[in-house]
């Protein structure tokens, strides 16, 4: 699914620079839920930005899905991100000015899909995520838990290989934090969604496959999640 | 390509529908103001320029201008040539005349204008003047001992009143000394007062051409023949059925004649009319320039999220434009609407010139330039901020 080969970030030059990612290597399964985490300044969100095709490695190679993504222009990249990727943000951002429906709308429409298949996979995926009765309200009209889970329903409306998160629950309180995480595992269960999530909450380890630890641009440890099966972590641990 | 023009046009949509409705009104308002003084100012100026045109073939010149052949002072035979060119079809009437210098004198105020000598009959079914007499009468054929006086150069008692030397407030039946080039001197009854609006006819006077040719000792000549034809507009076609018709004098059109006064009047206006233009034009790109920027820039995280979840950066650049586009067309349509109900304030309260009320002109390519220039000044203050801020890259827009 994801093969990534010495990807390297430098920032800065000279005796200033900055290595974010310092010789990162990994593979990552169709269907796995990985999680990320790391110290401020790890580079686990570079790390992030680099499989989601938002920023490019000074160097190394990154294949997902078969397709050496390096090599793509600009535009081919935002074709691949459309099609492809799911991107979930920290802070959910969703268009104001649409509707839960229509922000989930808009990648399905970008992407070519009639209004008649745009409103029923929007439909589909708002119901899923525990939307359906919400869908005609705008962000400002929902909560934070809620804005996130339209920003994953808009993240998974084309279908993506891979489903990238960066610190989805942030922003968010723990009961809400848990049901976006509980909404995660359940994607990833039902649907086998490969996701990527970065986090640096102990408690959110319960609900990953694998976990990469980062420190200084590096890996330190890759090892397998403390899963507890699909009834759902306890934050207090 | 249409879809992605169907997500740009969903974007500019929702952004307009659920946007800050203040600022685009104020912004819709503004592009209508500058609709309207796109077109109102060149208006006015084609409203002159008919004006001056018409008034230029009523009281000046009618349609052709018949002169004396190269080295000659008179046109000889003039009552055959009249008669001759009056055959000639399309031609209505033609009046005879001759124009001199002359000094008047009236009560110790002394001028020089132009002295036309006319036959009445003839002048009055070329020109308009007759219709313009504001106080006395008109001059008859054979009248001798009459003068005409346009009412400029009648003037008034209070001298600080006249816009050009004048006799100081002559009026009908008073008695007026005039002396001609030839040193004649005679007295003339001030049979009526002139007041046209045309500044050449206001500004001189008038006498027969019976009285002229006493004072000269002339017989059947002019030195200036005026022709109305049927229509306007065909001057040119029409010299050259006189010339077929074996008239040898020179032959103008009106335009001719009036060229240099005219392209002064309306090259003034329209040095006038473009700096006006341009301003509308700068004020017009910088209002929309300013209202996409600061919206560009207000947005720029969320334009950095589009672009991240695979919204394609000319798609976000064509919503901008559609935006732009759909205040072009609002501040257009309610500009237009401001523009008709100003004209209807002006067709029932003209504005007065010096040469008469004037109508503003408002053509079909007046309002085609307009509207294009203003759609091309919109296209590119909506493109130009919209370019600058998506040219950021990704990571940079998001985290603001």
């Amino acid at each position: 699914m994801i093969i990534g080969t010495d990807l390297t970030r430098y920032y800065g030059l000279g005796a200033v620079q900055v290595r974010a990612l310092d010789g990162v290597s990994l593979k990552i399964q169709r269907g796995e839920f990985v999680g990320v985490m790391g110290p401020s300044g790890s580079g686990k969100s570079t790390l992030l930005h680099m499989l989601g095709l938002l920023d490019r490695p000074t160097s190394g190679s990154l294949l997902i899905d078969g397709v050496d993504v390096g090599a793509l222009d600009e535009r081919a990249r935002t074709v691949f991100r459309l099609r492809r990727l799911g991107y979930v943000f920290q802070d959910y951002a969703l268009v104001p000015e649409l509707t839960a429906k229509e922000n989930v709308y808009l990648p399905s429409m970008a992407r070519g899909m009639t209004p008649q298949e745009c409103t029923l996979v929007c439909t589909d995926i708002l119901g899923v995520v525990g939307l359906g009765d919400r869908i005609h309200h705008l962000p400002s009209q929902l909560s934070g838990g809620e804005q996130q889970r339209v920003a994953i329903a808009r993240a998974l409306v084309n279908r993506p290989a891979l489903l990238l998160a960066d610190e989805p629950c942030a922003n968010l309180d723990t009961r809400n934090s848990k049901v976006i995480l509980d909404l995660f595992r359940k994607l990833n269960h039902d649907l086998h969604q490969t996701i990527v999530m970065v986090s640096h909450e102990e408690w959110h380890k319960q609900y990953f496959d694998r976990i990469i630890s980062m420190k200084d641009g590096v890996i330190e440890t890759d090892l397998p999640g403390t899963r507890e099966g699909d009834s759902g972590g306890d934050p207090s641990g | 390509m249409f879809e992605d023009a169907k997500v740009a046009f969903f974007l500019a949509k929702r952004s307009i529908v659920r946007g800050n409705k203040g600022t685009l009104s104020l912004t819709i308002l503004i592009i209508g103001m500058v609709f309207v003084n796109l077109i109102f100012l060149p208006s006015i100026i084609s409203g002159v320029a008919v004006l001056f045109n018409q008034q230029t073939i009523d009281y000046s010149y009618g349609n052709l201008v018949i002169e004396p052949k190269e080295n000659q002072v008179y046109i000889n035979s003039a009552d055959e040539l009249q008669k001759k060119i009056e055959r000639i079809p399309g031609v209505t009437r033609v009046s005879p005349r001759y124009i001199a210098g002359a000094t008047i004198v009236y009560k110790g105020n002394e001028v020089t204008p132009l002295l036309y000598a006319i036959n009445p009959d003839d002048d009055r079914r070329v020109l308009k003047i007759a219709s313009k007499v504001a106080s006395g009468e008109y001059l008859g054929d054979g009248d001798t001992g009459q003068i005409l006086i346009g009412y400029r150069l009648a003037g008034n008692y209070d001298e600080r009143l006249d816009v050009i030397p004048s006799l100081g407030g002559v009026v009908v039946g008073k008695v007026v000394e005039v002396t001609f080039n030839n040193g004649v001197t005679r007295e003339y009854r001030v049979k009526g007062i002139i007041n046209s609006d045309s500044y050449d006819v206001d500004s001189n006077a008038f006498i027969t051409r019976d009285e002229y040719e006493s004072v000269y000792g002339l017989e059947d000549k002019a030195n200036q023949m005026l022709v109305r034809t049927l229509e306007t507009g065909n001057e040119n076609e029409m010299r050259t059925t006189l010339m077929s018709f074996g008239v040898q004098e020179k032959i103008w059109t009106w335009q001719e004649k009036s060229a240099n006064f005219l392209n002064q009047i309306i090259g003034s206006f329209n040095i006038i009319n473009f700096i006006g233009t341009v301003v509308s034009l700068v004020i017009a790109i910088v209002v929309i320039f300013i209202v996409i920027f600061i919206n560009t820039v207000y947005r720029r995280k969320q334009i950095g999220i589009l672009k991240a979840i695979g919204i394609d950066r000319s798609i976000i650049i064509r919503s901008y434009l559609f935006q732009a586009l759909f205040i072009f067309a609002l501040g257009t349509l309610i500009g237009g609407g401001f523009l008709v109900l100003i004209l209807q304030l002006l067709a029932a309260n003209p504005i007065v010139f010096p040469g008469g009320p004037v109508a503003p002109v408002v053509d079909a390519m007046l309002i085609l330039r307009s509207t294009l220039s203003l759609l091309v000044v919109s296209l590119i203050a909506g493109y130009v901020p919209a370019w600058i801020t998506t040219r950021e890259d990704i990571l940079s827009a998001i985290r603001g």
